[in-house]
């Protein structure tokens, strides 16, 4: 027995030293802190990132933060944002919403960020708002459209950067009536708040589905799955197939299409989450054929698009910082929310805080330059970004052409209520010379 | 063992548990919200751990399916929360039983099977369990359903003052939910179910002989440990904010059993160190990677790596775990 407790007391004076240890170490952080914003140095500023670098959802999305990141390093190496260096903290969440509130928890406490910069996907920036609310981080141009995350109260920190999932249904449903009226069209859908928020856009549009397929986030891994959504479709008898769902879910459709000889038969329309045509191509060449003629929604420009002075400006810039990243729709998005990330972090001032930052986008938010079509529309009393979509084709090469020819963009644009769509006029501000912000 | 019946000795370790928790709580206003939060999630890992110590190190049988029984509980637990708005208290309780519920159902069964029979059949459970989620609405699919418990009520953040945050508030909560947990399986494995256990452990047709009923004991021992796997569950959902699929994947109930072997299967006391090592290894990977500047590949797989290695080592040079290494060594210098 004596021997017996004298482990006992072992085991345990072990774990408080553990205890104790762990405790230590987190002293000298709270301690000594010279500096009066966290994440702001005299010489650097530290902003988070969480996205799916493996997993389902990874393929593509997993250029956005590198994108982003080469971005950073290009104004960094030309003067940084009022003398500071940005730093990125780039957190993989393989697209689950638990460990995107772990990834995040860590960006907060432990890497005590500034701010988080284009955190992606509905249900996973759903899952860390309280915790981002709680701690007034900022939480800008995330990559997600979920239309909710404009609701200033439940997220008064957060700046939604793309146009809603629910404007984009409504432009869609507006296409398809336009365009394809008297079609039968079949929707596939992921089953959550990104493809709810379509849905209810859908509804609102008036857009009427010959059959609604949902499906679970992850679940387009599975074969038996596709073979149950190219089931549907064909039992339904559509000849127009949306879909609205993350670039692997596009890449099984129009893969299991294929297999199952609906090539040529099938009008595909693909929503702008999941219709980056070179991760599609990578992920399923077999799905070239149906690829080619495929219709894709998009806000900012074709990457292919050499004339568009942001493109080629960011061309550049993915040259020489992100070698070896063929310059895609995702690298397009990740280089246009770091340029406006470093055009709001200019606006917060040489002492920037969470609040200058926040004031900054709510006052000058919407004169930043960007690459997006549609003006921005953040202001004191709104958190929505972009707001219009254009259609392009996809052809064999897998680039994407305005559906009237190169460079002749036609927007559309409306609201996430019950607002007419409009064509409208592109009205966005110059390309800051060399890629450079100097608001 | 018959002084350890007496009650002056129970009153001494409830004192002993109660003055730990004190000096815990005391210990957290001390430390920065992260260090709260990993409290948190070593008191959540004590709980899930000492539930398969109790099933695997005292009743013989062996479970890997104890993340989904940690799933019953968490939503059990959340479900009874946002829908029948019950409080905190019962709506973990809630979790509990009902995890304690399928645990007595999936005993009944693993009353028949043993050794890898078992195992088999919890793994099945770790498996498939978690994806039911995405079959019925009510469950929220792979976005899960948020959890949120509030903050520390008045009277507590008022009596300690300063900064109450939310994590602090979850760490007491889940220290004084482990400490109990500990408590309750001390005692309990004194009792007359625990020397049942032990028997049926050590030779179950001995112990059928000696009049012990094997089965009845053996679902016992399942539906006790299922409950804490419940109320483990619940804790953690609390801790994430939120139940989804994914928080209790197939590496989570490794993580468990790993943790137990790690402890010692037959060492309650030694949870706390396996759920230290749980919580403290990705903070070293943490430490070595951003020193070393590796790849989010090296930073994702290390802490992987290094627990499976720490398992190998223990199985292979300590297989009852590290504590009864050491206590048979002295034991055989005894003799």
């Amino acid at each position: 027995m004596l021997v017996h407790r004298s482990t006992k007391r072992g085991v345990f004076a072990v774990a408080l030293a553990a205890v104790a240890a762990l405790a230590v170490s987190a002293l000298p952080a709270q301690a000594f802190s010279p500096h009066t914003e966290t994440g702001v140095t005299a010489t650097t500023i530290k902003l988070g990132i969480t996205v799916p670098l493996t997993g389902s959802a990874a393929p593509g999305y997993n250029k956005v933060p590198y994108a982003m990141k080469a971005y950073f390093d290009y104004v960094n190496d030309n003067g940084g944002v009022n003398g500071r260096k940005i730093q990125l903290v780039i957190k993989d969440d393989a697209y689950s919403p638990i460990l995107a509130k772990s990834v995040t928890n860590d960006l907060i406490l432990k890497d005590k960020v500034f701010a988080l910069v284009g955190t992606l996907g509905t249900a996973n920036n759903e899952a860390t708002t309280k915790f981002v609310n709680d701690k007034g981080v900022p939480r800008l141009f995330v990559n997600t459209g979920f239309s909710g995350f404009a609701n200033t109260k439940k997220y008064p920190t957060t700046y939604p950067l793309f146009p809603s999932y629910y404007m984009e249904a409504k432009v869609i449903g507006a296409f398809l009536a336009e365009k394809y009226a008297g079609k039968k069209v079949a929707l596939i859908y992921q089953d959550d708040d990104f493809g709810i928020d379509a849905l209810a856009g859908f509804t609102q549009a008036g857009t009427n589905f010959v059959a609604k397929i949902p499906y679970a986030s992850g679940s387009q891994a599975d074969p038996t799955v596709i073979g149950k959504w190219i089931t549907s479709i064909v039992s339904s008898g559509a000849d127009t197939a949306v879909v609205f769902g993350v670039s692997t879910a596009t890449a099984a459709a129009l893969g299991g299409a294929y297999k199952a000889g609906l090539a040529g038969k099938i009008q595909w329309i693909l929503g702008s989450v999941g219709a980056d045509p070179t991760t599609i191509k990578t992920l399923a060449p077999t799905a070239l054929p149906l690829l080619n003629g495929a219709i894709a929604a998009s806000f900012l420009p074709a990457p292919s698009d050499s004339a568009d002075e942001y493109v080629a400006q960011f061309q550049k810039i993915n040259a020489q910082y992100n070698k070896g990243a063929t310059f895609d729709n995702n690298v397009l998005v990740g280089m246009n929310g770091a340029m406006l990330t470093v055009q709001a972090l200019r606006a917060a001032g040489s002492k920037p805080t969470r609040a200058s930052l926040m004031a900054a986008i709510a006052n000058q938010g919407s004169k930043f330059a960007s690459a997006g079509f549609s003006p921005l529309g953040w202001s004191k009393t709104s958190h929505v970004g972009y707001n219009g979509y254009w259609f392009g084709r996809i052809d064999a090469t897998a680039s994407i052409t305005p559906l009237d020819g190169a460079g002749k963009y036609v927007l559309y644009t409306t609201d996430s209520s019950t607002g007419a769509v409009a064509k409208s006029a592109i009205a966005r501000p110059a390309m800051p010379a060399k890629g450079l912000p100097t608001n | 063992m018959r002084k350890n019946r007496s009650g002056t000795k129970k009153a001494i370790s409830a004192l002993i548990f109660l003055a730990i928790g004190l000096c815990l709580l005391v210990l957290s206003n001390y430390v920065d919200e992260l260090r709260a939060y990993q409290g948190a999630q070593i008191a959540i890992y004590v709980v899930a751990i000492s539930s398969i110590i109790l099933l695997t190190g005292f009743s013989g049988q062996i479970s890997l399916g104890h993340g989904a029984l940690m799933a019953i509980g968490g939503y059990a637990a959340v479900l009874s929360y946002s829908h029948w708005h019950l409080p905190m208290l019962l709506a973990f309780t809630f979790g509990a039983i009902t995890a304690a519920t399928a645990g007595f159902i999936l005993g009944m069964a693993a009353a028949r099977l043993s050794g890898p029979y078992l195992a088999g059949t919890t793994l099945a459970l770790a498996v498939g369990l978690p994806s039911l989620a995405n079959q019925f609405h009510i469950l929220g699919g792979e976005q899960g359903l948020s959890f949120d418990i509030g903050e520390a009520p008045q009277w507590i953040a008022h009596k300690v003052g300063g900064d109450f945050s939310q994590y602090k508030w979850f760490f007491w909560v889940s220290v004084t939910v482990a400490l109990f947990t500990m408590w309750f399986i001390k005692n309990l494995l004194q009792s007359r179910y625990g020397r049942t256990w032990r028997a049926v452990r050590g030779n179950p047709s001995a112990a059928a002989l000696s009049g012990v009923n094997v089965g009845r004991s053996k679902v016992l021992a399942f539906t006790v440990s299922s409950a804490l796997a419940g109320l483990a569950g619940a804790l953690l959902a609390m801790l994430l904010g939120l139940v989804a699929p994914m928080a209790f994947t197939l590496t989570l109930s490794f993580t468990l059993v790993t943790g137990a072997v790690l402890a010692g299967v037959t060492n309650l006391a030694g949870s706390i160190v396996g759920a230290v090592v749980l919580v403290v290894i990705p903070e070293v990977t943490d430490a070595i990677t951003s020193h070393l500047g590796s790849s989010e590949k090296i930073t994702a797989n290390l802490p992987g790596f290094i627990t499976s290695a720490l398992l190998i080592v223990t199985v292979i040079f300590a297989p009852n775990g590290p504590q009864l290494h050491r206590r048979k060594k002295v034991n055989a210098g005894d003799n």
